[in-house]
């Protein structure tokens, strides 16, 4: 299959790529058009293929679509005030899907997040599946929630009105090189100190390259769904502490953890919120951790199960959650690129 | 007189407002009309339709629409905000006024001089408002300068300065080189956002009202930064309003981010610093010139701790740089209530526009 990976330069990106070749799929990776650096490799791939562009600017894109079976698009923006993650996140999405019409495009492949749930309302320790409600009142949680929310809704709505077959992921906490500390563990304060929130929630985690097996996995979906949704989590979910302690026992120089336990933060954020009706009319701005709707959203202890997507797409994590710390912290390269033809010179 | 007479028993006009333009400034809006009595906003307009619905849902908004002449004519809006980028304002405005509706635009109306004299005609030929957003000027650090000053505090006005540094070739919307923001093709670059807020505030703070003619403009446009994506990242501009000396400054590359109006007086210093609220004067003080620099650095000392924790104060309220923007609209909505006159009037708006279009002329440049 030939496979639009949008968002191809970043940290789950490369290793779509990577999986995506080593799958045997040609990939046309599309980066920013101001990427100064290509990874290693890839211009010389004979599989692979560097474009550039940007998705908020819907115009001069359509050629980058011909010949492509799937996308997978992973471009988002994390970071910024809600109007960046907006434009970043649900206008790249609108503009991506004003193209496929008249495209030959068949499936879409689109990484949402677990932060679309509703979790001041879950019970804990109960289950959370696909089948969880979505977050009740949006607005009153952060910009990344209220983003994907947004892209889900309308990737959904077009692939049921375009005709196209499409795959929502929600993965949990992916991790990986660079990106080993999670919001669901508390707070850093500095690189040496660490305020854990919770002790006992188990962590939702997904190692990289695991997900990213199970993006490729879901753009060569051919099942009878047109719609599917599926959650992303390994097969292990370690406890905050438990994570935590392998972290600390791997890095140098060791990280201090200061533990705030679930029950006092949960009545910190209670009285932060009483304070905030009771004195500014709920107008204040109050930060993430003391927002019942935004600490439960992160540090709230809840069952995670990935049956769906082993069942629809017949997926496997490859690696254990120790496994996947020890790859982020070695030497070797993960995003690598299986050995392959070089390019013909034209 | 009964109690139905009495004026606070009077029924306000209730006006049905459309917002064109969803981007960041629009939630700054319609977090504001949404507590002005006797207004109800009836669509929110945007190119892309998942925006447009987005921001209906979340200020509640009953129409959304991708097409602004198809929403003024279902509402039937009596009053639109303008808050796209400056380069479409001209057709949107024109469109608006054409349709019958009051305006209120944000900054600047048009990208020339001529241009806003157009508009306003056009508003005045149909007998409409339009109205440009000076939301600094009603700034609470600015109404106590205009306070200060108007009272006499720091004597005769000798110079005016209003600087603005904020460091946005460092990151963020306007440094971002994959998708240049659209105000880099504007005249001025990048500096044309916030050209107009500088225009105006030098202009409120000087004396005689705009009756002055403004000559020996000097206007220094340069692109200290290099590279492609920015025109300019500095200006720096030197003039004279009769004896009274301006300067307008406004860097891209300078810490920490501010924004601050400086007038001195021949009886004393007043400033007033808006990113991080605080009002500072130093006035010709009664108890002696020995004594008049302590007691003034201690009133100063007093003005800086104060600003701390009420900056501290204003984030956990929630309220930024745009409060002015909320009392703005107030009293421009209570000015279309009552017929009175607008908090903005044509004269500042057409001296603003003026001085915009002076600093731009080659021959102003050094």
């Amino acid at each position: 299959m030939k496979l639009l990976v949008t968002g191809a330069g970043g940290f789950l990106g490369r290793h779509v790529v990577a999986a995506a070749v080593a799958r045997g799929h040609q990939v046309r990776a599309m980066l920013r058009p101001a990427t100064r650096s290509v990874p290693a490799g890839w211009p010389e791939h004979s599989a692979v293929e560097v474009v550039y562009g940007d998705l908020r600017a819907p115009r001069g894109l359509e050629p980058m679509l011909v010949g492509v079976d799937a996308i997978v698009h992973l471009a988002a923006a994390k970071a910024g005030d809600l109007y960046e993650q907006f434009g970043g996140t649900v206008l790249a999405t609108e503009n991506l899907l004003s193209l496929l019409p008249g495209s030959d495009v068949k499936r879409l492949v689109v990484t949402g997040s677990f932060s679309v749930y509703e979790y001041l309302r879950h019970r804990a320790w109960s289950a959370l599946d696909e089948s969880s409600p979505l977050a009740v009142n949006p607005f009153d949680r952060d910009e990344y929630c209220q983003t994907k929310l947004a892209q889900e809704q309308l990737v959904l709505e077009r692939a049921s009105s375009d005709g196209f077959t499409c795959v929502v992921l929600r993965p949990g906490v992916i991790y990986g090189r660079d990106n080993l500390w999670t919001a669901r563990l508390g707070m850093q304060a500095g690189t040496r100190w660490w305020l854990r929130t919770g002790t006992f929630a188990p962590l939702p985690l997904t190692y990289v390259e695991n997900c990213a097996e199970a993006v490729v996995l879901a753009a060569e979906y051919d099942g009878p769904e047109r719609s599917l949704i599926l959650n992303v989590v390994d097969d292990q979910t370690p406890s905050q502490r438990a994570y935590l302690k392998e972290l600390q026992r791997r890095i140098n120089p060791r990280p201090r953890v200061v533990p705030i336990p679930w029950t006092l933060m949960r009545l910190l954020a209670r009285l932060a919120w009483l304070t905030n009706r009771l004195f500014f009319k709920g107008t204040a701005k109050v930060p993430g951790l003391l927002v019942p709707s935004r600490l439960h959203a992160r540090c709230k202890p809840l069952r995670y199960s990935n049956r769906a997507i082993k069942a629809a797409l017949g997926w496997q994590p490859r690696y254990t959650w120790q496994e996947g710390i020890e790859r982020s912290l070695a030497a070797s390269d993960t995003t690598a690129l299986p050995p392959g033809r070089e390019k013909s010179s034209p | 007189m009964t109690d139905s007479d009495h004026p606070d028993c009077l029924e306000k006009k209730r006006i049905t407002v459309d917002i064109i333009g969803g981007g960041k400034i629009s939630e700054q809006h319609l977090g504001t009309l949404r507590h002005i009595e006797g207004v109800s906003v009836a669509g929110i307009c945007d190119l892309s339709p998942v925006l447009a619905r987005f921001t209906a849902e979340r200020f509640a908004v009953p129409g959304w629409f991708t097409d602004y002449r198809k929403m003024l004519e279902q509402t039937g809006a009596e009053v639109v905000h303008v808050l796209t980028p400056p380069a479409t304002h001209d057709r949107i405005v024109r469109d608006c006024l054409a349709a019958g509706c009051h305006v209120i635009v944000e900054k600047p109306v048009a990208l020339s001089y001529p241009g806003f004299q157009s508009l306003w005609e056009l508003a005045q030929a149909r007998d409409l408002r339009l109205i440009e957003n000076h939301n600094y000027r009603f700034n609470e650090p600015i109404r106590r300068l205009e306070q200060a000053v108007a009272a006499g505090r720091i004597g005769r006005v000798e110079e005016v300065e209003v600087r603005i540094a904020l460091n946005i070739r460092a990151g963020g919307r306007y440094a971002d080189e994959n998708l240049p923001h659209p105000s880099h093709r504007l005249p001025a670059g990048i500096i044309h956002e916030f050209i107009t807020h500088l225009a105006y505030l030098l202009l409120h703070f000087l004396p005689d009202d705009y009756g002055s003619e403004i000559d020996s403009i000097q206007a220094r446009w340069r692109n200290h930064g290099g590279g492609e994506l920015f025109k300019y990242d500095d200006l720096d501009v030197t003039l004279l309003a009769g004896t009274t000396h301006g300067r307008l400054r406004f860097s891209c590359r300078q810490w920490p981010d501010n924004f601050t109006v400086l007038v001195r007086g021949s009886d004393g210093i007043a400033t007033a610093e808006l990113f991080y609220p605080c009002f500072q004067l130093t006035p010709r003080r009664s108890v002696g010139q020995h004594l008049t620099p302590l007691v003034n650095a201690l009133g100063g000392a007093k003005a800086l701790v104060g600003s701390g924790f009420g900056g501290i104060w204003s984030k956990i309220r929630n309220r930024g740089a745009y409060e002015g923007l909320s009392r703005f609209l107030e009293l421009t909505y209570a000015a279309l209530q009552s017929g009175g006159e607008a908090p903005v009037t044509f004269h500042q708006m057409d001296a603003t526009s003026r001085l915009v279009d002076r600093l731009l002329a080659e021959e102003n440049r050094v």
